[in-house]
């Protein structure tokens, strides 16, 4: 990594064509997956990323440059590009920087890179030969042991220079379920902030069987009705709906630029008041937790709305500039080749006060969701879209005969006033959130919630 | 560190590790970009990387490994790495390093000079400003961007084969914002600036786009008759792109496994590939395998003509590689993907496929592609916006509603073909295309 001295160097000269801030960010990655298709290892990827990102401002105006040269010449010539696009070029500025240290809240004991190889072959073949021994419809399985061992470095002309590690570890596995004329799908995907002693959390079997279940359940499913239903969503990934239809538009990304539908709404009920929704990135090892975000700033706990009334933005230093509010640790990015924005970290709606018996009670006919795919917004209409991955049909208070190819679409606005039940059992779901600073991890959650009426997409 | 110079050192040490069969890939990019928002630049950057994989051969088995860190012991060590790796891979029929096509094509690229940084931003607040004067209604929160990108590619291995390419992009885009009282839309435009489009038509574009979601209505629940516009065609036949992929079909991944000379879309379908089509900005002549490319019929008159194909793949199934062997990055393994790939044009027009379409739905957005709709089942059901069609013409725009099927019936039931292929933003090397055409009875759920 690079170091203070030569930091400070960087940054003066950043700064020497007239910019009020300037930034480094070192990144050094190291992802590892091991891959098992059709009952054999198939794929080992081992892939080094190394590279650098100097920003600068000028008020709200950014210059951002990038290199994987990272030599002392290359640093140096990325840095002058920066000051040569804010303006003409005067002399370095002299800047004194004072390294921090930040506690490590997420701490890994078994670190991937290090493990045997043999080990991490093992998991995934457990994984893969548990769902293919489901049930004899399970044709293909297709199983992936994901690890990232991702070091940064940040250093910025306020005299910050810091540096982070942060491991993940996760499983995905998907399964085919076939009958000879149609294939339908299932997968399980869990993960961790952790090294390989996640697998003392969840087992590769139950990762496997999940996958199966769904795969088959699938398989025996008819097409799901379409038009307008009471619905309801299970815990875990079905917090998906809060992450995509109102998370986004909660990013100063959006927000600060008058692009989003919750622009100017701080203070106002935007949701039913049974709707409490928080993004904390200091869950100790949960997937989308980080000690600092990608601008050095520690991430936090920030209630995004509180009883149905809007509370607070997620807030990267670009937003807190255009907006005059306070950053809020939301700042993420891919990679050095991405400047960073205002992301979600780990979201979800919190506990509720109903039970969650009474929910699928309360519906006459309607739809359950039981897990969901990945889904999409547009932040300046609130306009969403997302999958259903397994789902039933809800008749008399009873949930019936599993249905197949849903999709769920609505607004944001609407729909965060149409969730009139909120049940107790949270839990998270995650996943890999892409956005204009690259793709990074989220975790998403929820108790079970009712949505009184949503458009159902089917046949 | 000079690539030679890097080349040289992990040769140097595959040869130390007794190593025979071995391949480097490597990527270099240069790229910059500008940003506007209301009537002044809101970020500019740029960038330069670059980055070398190994694969090689131990005992039969592919080894792979890549990294961005040009120095000789990180160098070195992608040979222990790539070596590593391949002691614990289990699959047996890789196919072996390539020797070498016996002739590859001479490209002709379009002519590629990359934007100045001072040409980017004149350009970029150019666009802004014929932007905000193209609708009176246009907003805070409009931008307008500018790239260009332009990135190296060369591989080299053990049998002395050494190939290089080059792809350069310049591009612009207009998103503006229209608000109407308190409604506000988006619209989106972009063009290559080898496509000659004015700004001002570009801007034009964009807004009426915007301009036309506002006060949008919606449709019933039922089976309509469905335009499908060229953009959003492409973007279903880039998702389901990959059941063309022979080794999904062998791994039973694939819904088109078997039915290679067999029929499976109407008889006005044809499909191809055309890695160096003609003025296309994104042109290959060979494969992330180096195996030379050339243009194949997919899908002609509604037969399934052939599956694409890398090495392992034709091996195992007796045929020749269709030099579909794609690595997207340098850091990726060999996958099979198309490169310029498009349903061929009919002999419509798109008003005349309106007329025949008579009352329906002319869908010109889809969205949420990525979650809504599955390769491996075919099913889709997606958010979809649009217009209404009315006695055959264009009338009010309509939102918030799914379309769904399955996208090897959707083959099937197309009835009619636009005349002009709509090519998309290219994806790596891979670029996806599709005039506009018409569904009949697809399921369509509203309010």
């Amino acid at each position: 990594m690079i170091d203070r001295r030569l930091a400070e160097e960087i940054l003066g000269i950043a700064l020497s064509g007239g910019g009020d801030f300037a930034e480094i960010y070192q990144e050094l990655t190291q992802n590892g997956n091991v891959r098992m298709l059709d009952g054999k290892i198939e794929a080992i990827g081992d892939n080094v990323l190394s590279g650098v990102g100097i920003r600068t401002f000028v008020g709200t105006q950014t210059v951002y440059a990038t290199t994987t040269d990272i030599s002392r010449e290359g640093l140096i010539r990325c840095a002058k590009s920066v000051a040569e696009a804010v303006g003409e070029v005067k002399g370095a500025v002299s800047l004194h920087l004072c390294e921090r240290v930040f506690p490590n809240i997420h701490p890994v004991t078994t670190v991937p890179a290090s493990a045997d190889m043999k080990q991490k072959i093992d998991l995934v073949k457990l994984a893969c030969n548990t769902a293919k021994d489901y049930h004899k419809s399970i044709v293909q399985v297709a199983g992936t042991l994901l690890t990232v061992d991702h070091s940064i470095l940040v250093a910025n002309s306020e005299g910050l220079y810091t540096t982070n590690r942060s491991i993940r570890t996760r499983m995905a596995v998907n399964a085919v379920a076939s009958n000879g004329t149609e294939n339908q799908s299932g997968s399980c995907s869990p993960g961790r902030s952790m090294g390989l002693e996640v697998f003392d959390l969840f087992c590769p079997e139950d990762i496997g069987t999940e996958a199966a279940r769904q795969a088959v359940v699938n398989l025996n499913a008819d097409y799901c009705p379409a038009g307008k239903m009471t619905v309801a969503i299970e815990n875990g990934f079905g917090g998906v709906i809060f992450h995509e239809a109102c998370g986004h538009s909660l990013e100063a990304t959006s927000v600060a630029i008058g692009a989003s539908q919750m622009a100017g709404k701080l203070g106002q009920m935007i949701a039913n008041p049974k709707v409490t929704a928080i993004d904390d990135g200091t869950i100790p090892n949960a997937w989308g937790s980080v000690n600092i975000d990608d601008e050095g700033n520690p991430t936090q706990r920030n209630v995004l709305i509180e009883n149905g009334v809007l509370k607070s933005y997620m807030i990267d230093r670009l937003g807190s500039r255009r907006m005059g509010l306070p950053m809020t640790g939301n700042s993420r990015r891919q990679g050095y080749d991405y400047e960073p924005t205002s992301r979600m970290t780990n979201t979800f709606i919190d506990n509720g006060p109903d039970k969650n018996e009474d929910i699928i009670a309360s519906i006459e006919y309607g739809l359950y969701a039981k897990e969901m795919g990945g889904g999409s917004v547009n932040p300046l209409t609130g306009a969403f879209n997302f999958s259903v991955r397994e789902g039933y049909i809800v008749r008399n208070g009873k949930i019936c005969e599993a249905v197949r190819g849903a999709s769920l679409i609505g607004t944001g606005s609407q729909i965060l006033k149409d969730i009139d039940m909120v049940g107790q059992n949270l839990a998270t779901g995650q996943g890999m959130c892409g956005s204009s600073s690259g793709s990074v991890p989220t975790d998403v959650g929820q108790p079970l919630i009712r949505v009184s009426e949503i458009t159902v997409g089917g046949r | 560190m000079e690539l030679t110079c890097a080349k040289n050192i992990i040769f140097e040490a595959a040869k130390a590790a007794g190593l025979t069969e071995y391949e480097i890939y490597y990527m270099s990019s240069s790229s910059l970009s500008a940003e506007a928002l209301k009537d002044s630049l809101s970020g500019f950057s740029c960038g330069e990387g670059g980055g070398i994989s190994l694969r090689c051969i131990v005992d039969g088995k592919m080894g792979y490994a890549s990294t961005e860190l040009f120095e000789q012991g990180e160098l070195e060590d992608l040979v222990r790495r790539a070596c590593d790796n391949a002691r614990y891979i289990e699959k047996e029929d890789t196919a072996p390093i390539f020797a070498g096509s016996e002739h590859y094509a001479t490209l002709d690229l379009p002519e590629f000079t990359p934007l100045t940084a001072a040409e980017a931003k004149a350009m970029t607040l150019d666009m802004q400003a014929q932007v905000y004067a193209a609708h009176k209604g246009v907003t805070d929160g409009t931008q307008s961007a500018c790239i260009s990108s332009g990135i190296e590619i060369y591989l080299c291995n053990s049998h002395g084969l050494e190939l290089s390419n080059r792809i350069g992009l310049n591009g612009i885009y207009a998103m503006p914002i229209i608000k109407v009282g308190e409604e506000s839309a988006d619209g989106f435009a972009f063009s290559l600036c080898s496509d000659k489009e004015k700004v001002s038509t570009l801007a034009k574009k964009a807004t009426e786009e915007a301009a036309a979601k506002i006060g949008a209505g919606s449709v019933a629940s039922g089976k309509y008759n469905v335009v499908l516009a060229g953009s959003e065609m492409r973007s279903i036949l880039s998702v389901f792109s990959s059941a063309f992929s022979a080794k999904n079909a062998q791994m039973g991944l694939s819904l088109l496994a078997g039915k290679e000379g067999q029929k499976i879309a109407a008889d006005c379908v044809s499909i191809t590939d055309d890695p160096m089509r003609a003025g296309a900005p994104v042109q290959t002549h060979f494969d992330g395998e180096g195996v030379a490319t050339y243009k194949k019929d997919v899908v002609k008159d509604g037969v399934l003509n052939t599956l694409l194909y890398d090495l392992t793949c034709a091996a195992k199934a007796g045929v020749a590689s269709t030099g579909n062997g794609m690595r997207g990055s340098y850091a990726s393994q060999v996958g099979i993907a198309p490169f310029n790939f498009s349903i061929c044009p009919g002999n419509l027009t798109e008003d005349e496929l309106l007329a025949k379409a008579e009352n329906g739905i002319y869908v010109t957005q889809v969205k949420g592609l990525h979650a809504g709709a599955d390769a491996t089942t075919g099913d889709f059901s997606i958010e979809s916006e649009g217009f209404v069609i009315e006695n055959g013409k264009k009338a009010g725009y309509v939102r918030s509603f799914t379309i769904a099927g399955n996208f090897f019936e959707l083959l099937k039931s197309i009835d009619s073909i636009a005349d002009t292929v709509d090519w998309g933003i290219p994806g790596g090397f891979t670029v996806f295309g599709s005039p506009a055409v018409l569904v009949r009875d697809m399921s369509v759920a509203g309010k």
